[in-house]
């Protein structure tokens, strides 16, 4: 079996998602126990220890920090794999589709699996930019709030990409594992 | 080592690749958890870095004379406004108060509340949003920053406005947010007078800025041409000065 090479483009982008994205779950949790989402300050808190930045402005520090890095990247790598054509075999497509729905090869399944969880994260990710941008400067952005219906679905919808993410980010390194084990990995991560 | 006799047969090709190996999880776990303790102790150093940038940015997208649009009085939310002080409500005796605006202008004030209230009213149904991240549909009823500060006549140094309130506490602003027509010396609130614990007389209510620069029971307004070491209550312990929305 031929082992798999990843674009220096795509390891670039995999590093960066994964450290950003660690970075700007833990900071928007520390924010998020300022006043729990789910029942306000006698609400739902997430452990202390999960918090990055130690306080509320600390960790609006990183937040809003690491939000350019998290954005940028997505930026740059959408207009990459745009312009070299990378999207038309990259992601999740009809053949999968019907891999999943009729085929009969199991190996065959995983993949799809694996390319259906992989490309829902794009959305995912970009419907938390989305709603972010809503909650940090609301006033320009009002229609955002609006589409939303109000602050308070804003809220949710952007804290709902957390175990979101983190769902398919474990599915998405099991399936990895599943269907390449340690030589896809290694192709993304280090080689 | 015993073979397990248990193992669920799922895959016979995916064996120990099935799970995460536990090593490696705790390495990650680790990892984390590290990150976490040295980014926390870092985290004025990364507020230091970026909110000049990030400054920049949110005052270059601000647009100081477009309105925010306004909700429908049916869309108040009496119940969601936390009231936060930092050490409680003061005592104002309404018979000696006085609204002073001095500094960077050409006619101090020295204003009662009746003097005050004289001036054309504005009322607004604006969403007011807290740091801490929940927000509130409130309506303001006051006077225009910007009609106070024009009768003060403001000299061209002017750049930036001090607030200080009758509890100690004390914001800055930059002055084309002050000058904002949305923002407000309210003293009216869900169409009732404001009430002591809201900042009553007079407080700033504005929907361009975060809770913690709305600052309660303002009793001296100074414009000034440099922002001081002292930028506010909240800014000195560590939050961001510009806090727009």
């Amino acid at each position: 079996m031929r082992s798999p090479i990843q674009k220096p483009a795509t390891k670039v982008f995999h590093w960066v998602s994964l450290v950003s994205l660690f970075l700007m779950i833990t900071s928007g949790l520390q924010i998020y126990n300022a006043n729990p989402v789910f029942g306000g300050r006698e609400g739902l808190h997430i452990p202390a220890i999960l918090g990055l930045g130690g306080w509320l402005a600390g960790g609006r520090h990183w937040h809003f920090a690491i939000m350019w890095i998290f954005v940028l990247n997505l930026l740059w790598y959408g207009v990459y794999v745009l312009l070299t054509h990378h999207w038309q075999h990259r992601y999740m497509s009809g053949k999968d589709v019907k891999a999943l729905l009729v085929g009969e090869n199991p190996k065959r399944k995983n993949y799809a699996w694996h390319r259906l969880v992989y490309t829902l994260l794009i959305p995912i990710l970009l419907l938390s930019v989305f709603t972010g941008i809503g909650m940090y400067k609301p006033a320009q952005f009002y229609w955002i709030v609006d589409s939303f219906g109000g602050w308070e679905a804003l809220r949710i919808t952007h804290f709902m990409a957390v175990p979101i993410t983190l769902i398919l980010a474990g599915l998405h390194s099991q399936l990895g594992r599943k269907v390449g084990g340690d030589r896809l990995l290694d192709s993304m991560f280090w080689e | 080592m015993e073979p397990n006799q248990n193992k669920p047969d799922l895959d016979l090709e995916s064996d120990d690749t099935d799970f995460l190996p536990r090593r490696r999880f705790l390495n990650l776990a680790g990892a984390g958890l590290l990150t976490i303790g040295f980014g926390s102790l870092a985290e004025g150093g990364v507020g230091a870095v970026s909110e000049p940038l990030n400054q920049q940015v949110e005052s270059l997208i601000f647009q100081p004379q477009k309105l925010v649009p306004e909700l429908p009085i049916s869309a108040i939310e009496p119940d969601k406004l936390i009231i936060n002080s930092f050490r409680g409500t003061p005592p104002i005796n309404l018979a000696n108060y006085r609204l002073i605006i001095d500094g960077a202008v050409d006619n101090p004030l020295s204003l009662s509340i009746t003097e005050v209230q004289r001036l054309p009213f504005t009322s607004m149904v604006i969403r007011h949003v807290c740091v801490e991240g929940w927000a509130a549909i409130v309506q303001w009823g006051g006077v225009k920053l910007r009609d106070l500060i024009a009768i003060a006549k403001p000299s061209t140094q002017a750049k930036y406005a001090y607030f200080y309130s009758a509890d100690g506490y004390y914001e800055s602003w930059d002055l084309d947010s002050v000058m904002h027509p949305q923002t407000l010396m309210a003293y009216q609130k869900n169409s009732q007078p404001l009430e002591a614990a809201n900042g009553a007389p007079l407080r700033l209510a504005s929907p361009v800025k975060l809770g913690y620069k709305l600052s309660k029971w303002v009793t001296r307004i100074e414009l000034t041409s440099e922002l001081g070491e002292k930028q506010g209550y909240w800014e000195d312990l560590g939050y961001e000065w510009y806090a727009g929305l």
